[in-house]
């Protein structure tokens, strides 16, 4: 007989591993000391065409609307302080703290030198072929505090 | 930022970028890096409890990934075992109709957890044949306990070989 017994449904638990920051960050360092800055850009690229292609399309229907709803349900499930401003033309997104760096620095996972490439080159890579542009126009490097803006492209 | 509910898909990804560079090694070696910079802190439960560590270390982890899991610890004969009915990671991407999963992904937790649990005297065993529908289960064993099962069952089928091999030498 075993001493100890644990048996739980997917419905017992909420899925919030934040730990999975930590492996992504060291994906992204493997990556950059292996194969150069470049890597880091082309992988974040191919998986958001591929992985985020409904969003993609959603855009296209839907225009800036998809990206607030996307952001929202993501930095609210990340329990993130974070304020979102949408006009016809822009979406602005300022977030206090990237809640995937405070994760990693208070549990001791090192932070990849191009973590901030899953902010910056994964929304340039969601607006591609859409009539909307991403600009990272604030980064703190230390916490991840962020501005990120999207807006339509200039004809 | 990718969210950490969308990581599973961005490490299939990683696999298959790796792949495309410079073949299934260059996962394997991700996957040896992966395994000494990111799991310290299973190699330092299990060194700190133990088998027992184990228990503790897949008790939180399986919980936030919201596995539909068993999982079972004999500290007396040394095992420790993990049922997987619903891979929380590979359940999700077989989920994603739109997105192709790295065909060797399950692959993965075979090599971190060895690399981690045998230098420190367990061995690890990963049963992957029902790793398509989301299923795997998992041994760690002590690698005393695990000799001395080894030692008895060879024991066994010696006395069944030489229990076999009895009525053909009787004429």
């Amino acid at each position: 007989m075993p001493s100890h017994v644990m048996s739980r449904k997917a419905s017992d638990n909420e899925y919030l591993h934040k730990d999975f920051h930590g492996a992504l960050s060291a994906g992204i360092e493997y990556l950059h000391t292996h194969y150069g800055e470049e890597a880091v850009r082309d992988y974040l690229r191919e998986f958001t065409r591929k992985y985020y292609a409904p969003l993609k399309r959603a855009i296209r229907q839907r225009g800036l609307a998809a990206l607030k709803a996307h952001f929202e349900t993501m930095y609210t499930r990340e329990r993130a302080r974070f304020r979102v401003h949408l006009t016809r033309d822009e979406l602005v997104i300022s977030v206090s703290a990237c809640p995937a760096i405070t994760h990693m620095k208070s549990h001791g996972y090192p932070v990849a030198r191009l973590f901030h490439e899953t902010t910056r080159t994964v929304n340039e890579t969601l607006c591609e072929g859409t009539p909307f542009q991403a600009e990272l126009t604030e980064y703190d490097l230390e916490t991840g505090r962020s501005v990120q803006r999207f807006f339509r492209r200039p004809r | 930022m990718i969210s950490c509910t969308e990581f599973i898909p961005a490490y299939s990804e990683l696999f298959r970028y790796l792949e495309k560079r410079d073949g299934k090694e260059a996962v394997i070696g991700f996957w040896h890096y992966l395994s000494d910079n990111f799991l310290g802190n299973l190699q330092e439960t299990v060194k700190k409890e133990g088998l027992q560590g184990c228990w503790t270390y897949w008790s939180r982890t399986l919980s936030e990934e919201a596995a539909d899991f068993k999982m079972e610890l004999d500290t007396k004969k040394g095992i420790f075992k993990g049922t997987l009915r619903r891979c929380p990671s590979k359940g999700r991407l077989l989920k994603l109709k739109h997105f192709k999963a790295y065909p060797d992904y399950c692959g993965h937790c075979d090599v971190l957890y060895r690399r981690v649990l045998e230098p420190l005297g367990f061995d690890f065993y990963l049963d992957m044949s029902e790793c398509d529908r989301a299923t795997c289960r998992f041994y760690v064993l002590r690698k005393e306990d695990a000799r001395k099962s080894r030692t008895e069952s060879e024991v066994r089928k010696r006395r069944r070989e030489r229990r076999a091999k009895i009525p053909a030498l009787t004429p």
